[in-house]
C-alpha cells in the first residue's frame, strides 16, 4: 500500500504539469495578443524606468537585456521572476492590473535596476 | 562583493537547509547508505540547472518565454507534494523511530522509496539552481576590473556560505535527540512546504491562471521580503510582506490540513481529550 502511495506521487506531478502546459499554452499563442511594451536593460538600469499601461487590460513586457550578464526581472507585487540572459529578450505576460503603481527591479543589480509600472 | 554574497546565499539557503535536514534524517533513521540518493539528487539538480541556464541562453521565442515559468511552477508544486509525502511518512513512523534503541527502522519500511527523498533534494537544488548558475556565469564573464573580480569572489563566498549552513544543519541535526530532531524538522518542513505552496499559488496568480487580488496587508515597513532577514524568512516559512487573500488562504489551509498529517499524535490526543470532557457533561444534562 505504501508503495502505491509512493508511485502515485509522480503521476500527480505529471498531470499537474500537463494541466499547467495546457492552460498556459493557448495564452502564449495569443488569441487577443496584447501589444508588447519594450523595456531595455542597459548598464544595470531599466530604460525606460517607468511604463504606463491601461488598467484592467493584460499586457506584455518585452524586456531586452543589452548588458553582458544575466539579469532577473522581478516584481514582488506582480509575483514575477524572470531571468533574462545577456543579450536576450524575454516576453513577460502581465495580468490585468487595477489602477496603481507596481514597482519592479533587477534582482541581480537591485541598487540601480529599479522601475515601475503605472496602471491608469 | 557584499551584494553578490547576499544574493547567492539567499538563493542557496533553502537548498542547503533541505540537504542538511535530509542527510541528518537518513542518518537518524539508520539508513546512512541511502544518503547517496540525496547526493545524487543534488548533483543531478546541479547538472539540470546548468543545462537549463544554457538552454535559456540559447533558445529564444515562446518556448524560452513560457518554458521556465512552467518549469518553475511545476518544480514548486512537485516540491510541495514530495514534502507533504515525506512529512506524512515521518508522522506515521515517528513512534517506531522515536526510541533511541530501536531507531533503525525495519527493513520493510526501509524499502519504502527512500529515493523519493533524493527527489526532494533535486527539487530543492533545482528550484533556484538555474538562476544562480546564470548569475554566477554573468559575474565570471564580466570579471575584468578589480571590483568585478570582488563581485565574483562574493558570489562564490555566498555559495560556500550556503554549503557551510547546510553542513551546520546536518551536524546540529545529528546531535539532537531523535525525538527532538523529528519534531524540529517536521515543524521546519511544514512551514517550508506551506511557504512553497503559497509561493506556487502566487506564481499561478502572477501568470493569470488564478484570479489575483490586492494585498490583504502590507508589512514591508516592518520587514521587507527583499531584505536579508525578510528573504531568509521567505525561504524558510514563506513570509510575504504583501500577501494576497488566496496566498494567505493557501498557506493557512496547508498548515491546518497537512499539519494533521505531519503531527498525527497531536490530533489524536486532542480528539480524545475532547470526547473525555464532553461525555460526562452530556450525562449530567440527561
Amino acid at each position: 500500500m505504501l508503495r502505491i502511495e509512493g508511485a502515485a506521487v509522480p503521476k500527480i506531478v505529471v498531470s499537474l504539469l500537463l494541466a499547467l502546459v495546457a492552460f498556459t499554452a493557448p495564452r502564449a499563442s495569443g488569441q487577443d495578443a496584447p501589444t508588447g511594451i519594450p523595456i531595455t536593460i542597459e548598464n544595470n538600469r531599466f530604460v525606460p524606468s517607468e511604463v504606463k499601461v491601461q488598467a484592467g487590460k493584460p499586457f506584455v513586457l518585452v524586456v531586452t537585456n543589452k548588458d553582458a550578464k544575466s539579469e532577473e526581472f522581478e516584481s514582488k507585487e506582480l509575483r514575477i521572476e524572470k531571468v533574462i540572459p545577456a543579450g536576450k529578450t524575454a516576453s513577460i505576460r502581465v495580468r490585468a492590473l487595477k489602477p496603481g503603481t507596481y514597482p519592479f527591479f533587477g534582482e541581480f543589480n537591485s541598487k540601480t535596476a529599479q522601475g515601475r509600472i503605472v496602471a491608469e | 562583493m557584499g551584494a553578490t554574497f547576499v544574493i547567492v546565499l539567499r538563493e542557496g539557503f533553502e537548498a542547503a537547509l533541505l540537504l542538511g535536514i535530509l542527510y541528518a534524517y537518513l542518518t537518524k533513521i539508520g539508513r546512512p547508505e541511502s544518503r547517496r540518493y540525496v547526493t545524487a539528487g543534488g548533483v543531478l539538480a546541479l547538472a539540470a540547472s546548468i543545462a537549463m541556464g544554457v538552454a535559456v541562453s540559447v533558445i529564444s521565442g515562446p518556448l524560452a518565454d513560457l518554458g521556465p515559468d512552467v518549469i518553475a511552477i511545476g518544480v514548486v508544486f512537485l516540491a510541495v507534494v514530495l514534502l507533504t509525502w515525506h512529512g506524512w511518512w515521518m508522522g506515521r513512523h515517528a513512534r517506531e523511530i522515536r526510541g533511541e534503541v530501536q531507531r533503525r527502522i525495519d527493513e520493510a519500511h526501509a524499502r519504502q522509496r527512500l529515493w523519493l527523498v533524493g527527489l526532494i533534494a533535486f527539487t530543492g537544488v533545482f528550484r533556484e539552481g538555474a538562476e544562480t548558475v546564470l548569475f554566477l556565469w554573468g559575474l565570471l564573464v564580466q570579471a575584468e576590473g578589480v571590483s568585478s573580480w570582488l563581485a565574483l569572489v562574493g558570489g562564490v563566498a555566498g555559495l560556500l556560505g550556503a554549503v557551510v549552513l547546510g553542513w551546520l544543519v546536518f551536524q546540529g541535526g545529528r546531535r539532537l535527540g531523535v525525538q527532538r530532531f523529528f519534531t524540529a524538522t517536521s515543524v521546519l518542513l511544514l512551514l517550508l512546504a506551506a511557504g512553497l505552496f503559497s509561493t506556487g499559488v502566487g506564481k499561478l496568480q502572477g501568470v493569470g491562471l488564478l484570479p489575483s487580488g490586492d494585498p490583504v496587508w502590507d508589512t514591508s515597513w516592518v520587514l521587507d521580503d527583499h531584505g536579508a532577514l525578510g528573504g531568509v524568512l521567505t525561504g524558510l516559512a514563506g513570509y510575504r510582506a504583501r500577501p494576497t487573500a488566496l496566498e494567505i488562504g493557501a498557506y493557512s489551509l496547508y498548515i491546518v490540513l497537512v499539519g494533521t498529517l505531519f503531527f498525527p499524535a497531536l490530533v489524536r490526543r486532542k480528539t480524545y481529550g475532547r470526547s473525555d470532557v464532553t461525555a460526562p457533561v452530556a450525562h449530567r444534562q440527561i
